[in-house]
């Protein structure tokens, strides 16, 4: 606990001793890392292994980038509204793919995110189709606050955002509801018997953490300032499990940690050589054969603390 | 174009499509159904193919020599994957599978383009197959004929090698019950690390064949990787006859669906998808619900 | 101009020097650097392959002449795998972080239409040298932005003002199911009918696609005399190799956008025939590309390609801008480059102020075999003025 507080602060205090491309990579470490943790609440909490969370994703992003360009919304209420929007439609998603569980599940989740991307593809007045939406402004607020339209303080934004999702979904899954969700990974058919509709929580579960992935999504379109169709490609999908994996599934904290990793090691790599691809590749193998906790499981085994 | 013409035409165009998906639907679904391992790198593998059939071709002058050295190379080299790295994952979580053939396909990617360069590598048919056939007076490849008997050929030989080998007997058991094969004293190791490179070597000779129509690239792989996975959902993980309905039911509703429908182009493959899911929640004979 | 005595001392001693090492040690020489987010891995990794080398190139050249405004020149070139939002990020970094307020790059469009919008926001100048997306000159226009290669629309004009000599009739269109494709082909629509000629039917190709039989059989049967193809990487080469295999250039003559030598080392015997428009080819007459194929065949040990030759204008554009301002500043540069005139390995090309396209010719080229080459080659076939093939300013389409 006192870590994680101590990163807060960390987190906090760091835009004044970086240089602005430094917390452009920051920023956008923190909105990869919400998208991870949102995630980790399907596939840490309750086994439901996501192949098409980009399209939680790609979808938040195009929703704020609509609401930013066409409307005057302030750009919190943009963020906030297309994450709603996300969780709310993730509804009837949800409820189609936990038709089937296991490997099927999984299937079912790549199957609709490459269906929306097939769409957006082609849905040009909402999706902008190949070339997606570009020029997303940051909408000012009301009293024409623009704090957030700084590197910085779209960076405070996020990590305001990333925060609170943090605490909501800690709430959560310590909460009976988050109870049951273990019930269903540890064994569904018991927690069936016990007299839960395992079906509902699932849908609920499905549906907040694409609502959560949304909210990153719609932080993006800003912050970039466009949205395209790679977005919801199921390439970035199998990046954002990945990066749950890498720092520690079931944990909120590792997903954070592993989407920063992800990025920071991306991006040094590709800069010093054009075969990046080839030692990324090295590296999760080894993490798989050696590091199988992910990088918060070894940090608490350092410090012998309890897994949230 | 009269329709007959027309309808025979495509219904081989659409033979020869789903033989290429069929090699690598196959492949994944025997790795999946025995060793519940989803293999991210088989389009990588699918890739290596074709890149060890253009130098196998460029040395030699052969494509048949091409034909037999992938399969037995790439499948080799998946051999040696499983039993280098993939052995020490078995009672592990199934993410751990997921996580090491995602780098693989990282490393695989990259490796082929420091031997053999960014650019696309072409791959000729040999000359026996580089003719025209006129069908009902329409012309049509004979490489595409070729292709559909060499599915058809394939799908017979699996399909026999399932059903009277001791190997393919052992397979099948183990994909049924693990710990009881291994009871009764076969090494069970030894049956995984056969069927990774089985299947990684249908992906290979799928590459192989693929090349001489679509040119080697890079770009094999990620094409390859999600049209596989949408073949095998929708005959159902883990088995054969699956896969090959799939690929079969894929390439015609891609063949016709395209021509009646071009701008659905894109949907067609997901929208059978999540149509068969939605009915049969483990693909058409798939096991698991 | 700035400091000239010191400009000219620095000259003068790049000038007698002349030599690499020696200005590599030459101390208080800022260098001037020029980021290059490009693919190099990836989709359209080709293309940016070639646009580092035709970069790497002229900064070899320039350097070895006592460099750029007597300062040499730095490359930044960073792989963006073909994904806009990478492009962002490493141009972020090349203009944040290595301080260059010049770019090259950029390989695919829609990368372009990510990073331009933010160029004022860096001051920084993009000078692209094979983005053919209309509206980069057009509705996406930002005026740090500079296109010294020939557009999509551009090119799509040289094939249409061709067809109007030729003595095709009917006309069907595959493109790939993008922005490019789209507006290539409905250009390509608009000059057809222009002409009063027949414009069958066009059909769109999803990215990715392999198999491309349906869409043969479909060209086929439209009873088509020509098909205009607006395909480019994987996508072009399989469709080309197919095709042959279906004999279809027999029966349907194949006209296309961009004819690159990559494509044709891939497909081979496959290309033979194929008519098209070509941005850039070693086999364009003059001395200024005879020079140019020469050094390159020196250095590479191969005739330079298409965006090879496209990097290299583009660097003449740049530094002909640059020597003219005397400084590297945008709000100099600008509207410098607003008014420079080259003589390129193309011909003449002029930079015009009202969009930052680059003026310059249209050629159509014919893939033969000839004696001397491994494989097929593109001879050029016909040239078209400038003023004809070049759009009005800030438009896609045209008049007459």
């Amino acid at each position: 606990m006192r870590l994680l507080l101590a990163a807060a602060a960390l987190l906090a205090l760091l835009p004044f001793g970086l240089p602005p491309y430094a917390m452009t990579l920051l920023t956008e470490a923190l909105i990869l890392g919400l998208f991870a943790m949102s995630l980790d609440l399907m596939v840490g909490y309750a086994r439901l292994i996501s192949f098409g969370h980009a399209a939680a994703y790609g979808f938040g992003a195009y929703a704020s980038g609509n609401f930013l360009l066409h409307t005057s919304m302030p750009l919190p209420c943009a963020v906030l509204l297309a994450g709603l929007l996300g969780g709310i439609v993730a509804i009837g998603v949800g409820w189609v793919c936990t038709q089937a569980t296991g490997i099927s599940f999984s299937m079912l989740t790549l199957a609709y995110a490459q269906l929306l991307y097939a769409v957006a593809f082609k849905w040009t007045p909402v999706t902008g189709a190949s070339d997606g939406l570009a020029g997303i402004p940051r909408n000012p607020g009301p009293f024409g606050v623009t704090w957030w339209s700084t590197h910085a303080g779209f960076y405070y934004l996020t990590l305001a955002f990333l925060l609170g999702a943090f605490v909501f979904c800690r709430q959560l899954v310590r909460s009976p509801f988050g109870a049951v969700l273990r019930g269903i990974r540890e064994n569904e058919a018991k927690t069936i018997a016990l007299g839960y509709n395992t079906r509902r929580y699932k849908i609920a579960i499905v549906a907040i953490s694409f609502g959560v992935a949304g909210l990153a999504g719609a932080l993006y379109a800003p912050f970039a300032g466009f949205a395209n169709t790679e977005l919801l490609f199921w390439l970035l999908s199998g990046q954002v499990l990945i990066m749950v994996i890498v720092g520690g599934a079931g944990t909120l904290v590792g997903p954070v940690l592993g989407a920063m990793f992800f990025l920071y090691v991306q991006q040094k790599l590709s800069s010093y050589t054009d075969s990046w691809a080839l030692f990324f590749g090295v590296i999760f193998i080894l993490f798989v054969l050696f590091m199988p906790e992910g990088i918060w499981g070894l940090i608490q085994s350092r410090f012998k603390q309890k897994t949230v | 174009m009269d329709f007959l013409p027309f309808l025979v035409t495509q219904c081989l165009n659409a033979l020869s499509q789903a033989a290429l998906l069929f090699f690598l639907g196959c492949g994944l679904t025997l790795i999946f159904g025995i060793m519940r391992i989803v293999n991210f790198a088989h389009g990588a593998f699918f890739m290596l193919g074709a890149y060890v059939g253009y130098s196998t071709v460029h040395w030699t002058g052969n494509f048949w020599t091409a034909l037999i050295a992938a399969p037995i190379l790439v499948g080799g080299f998946g051999a040696a994957f499983e039993l280098g790295i993939l052995r020490r994952l078995y009672g592990r979580d199934g993410h751990a599978f997921l996580m090491v053939t995602f780098g693989l396909t990282l490393v695989m990617g990259e490796v082929i383009r420091l031997i053999w360069g960014v650019e696309a590598l072409q791959v000729k048919p040999p000359e026996s197959l580089s003719d025209i056939v006129f069908i009902l007076d329409e012309p049509f490849p004979v490489y595409r004929l070729f292709l559909a008997g060499a599915g058809i050929v394939v799908a017979l030989v699996i399909w026999q090698f399932l059903e009277r080998t001791r190997l393919g007997l052992l397979i099948r058991a183990t994909s049924q019950n693990a710990e009881m094969v291994h009871a009764l004293g076969t090494d069970v190791r030894l049956v995984r690390s056969a069927v990774f490179g089985i299947g990684c070597g249908l992906a290979g000779i799928g590459g192989v064949m693929a090349a001489p129509l679509v040119t080697a690239s890079l770009g094999m792989a990620p094409n390859a990787v999600i049209d596989t996975f949408v073949i095998v959902i929708i005959g159902g993980m883990g088995s054969f006859l699956g896969s090959l309905i799939g690929a079969v039911l894929v390439a015609f509703v891609q063949v016709f669906g395209t021509y009646y429908f071009p701008d659905f182009a894109l949907a067609f493959m997901y929208l059978i998808m999540v149509t068969v899911l939605v009915v049969r929640p483990g693909g058409l004979l798939g096991k698991e619900a | 101009m700035t400091g000239t005595s010191g400009f000219s001392r620095r000259a003068l001693l790049g000038a007698t020097l002349a030599s690499p090492v020696v200005l590599r040690h030459a101390l208080g020489d800022e260098p001037i650097k020029i980021g290059m987010p490009c693919a190099l891995t990836g989709p359209g990794g080709e293309v940016g392959e070639q646009m580092r080398r035709g970069a790497e190139f002229w900064i070899k050249s320039v350097n070895a002449k006592g460099g750029l405004l007597g300062r040499p020149i730095q490359l930044y070139a960073q792989d963006t795998a073909g994904d806009p939002a990478t492009a962002v990020r490493k141009a972020q970094d090349v203009v944040e972080r290595d301080g260059c307020r010049l770019l090259f790059g950029m390989t695919l469009s829609s990368e372009a239409l990510a990073v331009v919008p933010k160029l004022a926001e860096w001051n920084a100048i993009f000078i692209s040298s094979d983005n053919g997306d209309g509206r980069l000159t057009g509705s996406s226009f930002v005026p740090n932005f500079f296109r010294a290669n020939t557009s999509g629309p551009m090119g799509t004009r040289a094939v249409a003002l061709y067809l109007r000599q030729a003595n095709f009739k009917n006309f069907y269109a595959l493109g790939m199911d993008y922005a490019w494709g789209r507006n290539s082909i409905s250009v390509f629509k608009d000059e057809v009918k222009k002409s009063g000629k027949n414009f069958i039917a066009d059909i769109y190709s999803p990215i990715g696609t392999q198999d491309f039989s349906t869409y043969i059989t479909k060209i086929r049967q439209s009873g088509a005399d020509a098909c205009y193809l607006v395909l480019q990487g994987d996508d072009n080469n399989a469709f080309l190799a197919q095709a042959k295999q279906y004999r279809l250039g027999d029966k349907v003559q194949l006209l296309t956008e961009i004819v690159d030598l990559n494509s044709i080392h891939a497909v081979g015997e496959a290309a033979i025939g194929l008519i098209g428009s070509s941005r850039y080819t070693f086999t364009f007459p003059g001395e200024a590309n005879a020079q140019f194929v020469a050094a390159w065949k020196k250095e590479y040990g191969n005739v330079p390609d298409v965006f090879e030759g496209e990097q290299w204008q583009a660097c003449q554009v740049l530094q002909a801008g640059i020597e003219k301002a005397g400084s590297i500043e945008a709000d100099k540069l600008r509207p410098a480059l607003e008014t420079v005139e080259i003589d390129s390995i193309k011909g003449k090309v002029t930079m015009r102020a009202c969009d930052h396209q680059g003026v310059q010719q249209g050629f159509m080229v014919k893939v033969v075999r000839k004696e001397g080459f491994a494989d097929p080659i593109p001879e050029l076939i016909a040239t078209f003025p400038a003023d004809q093939v070049t759009p009005a300013c800030r438009q896609m389409t045209y008049d007459s």
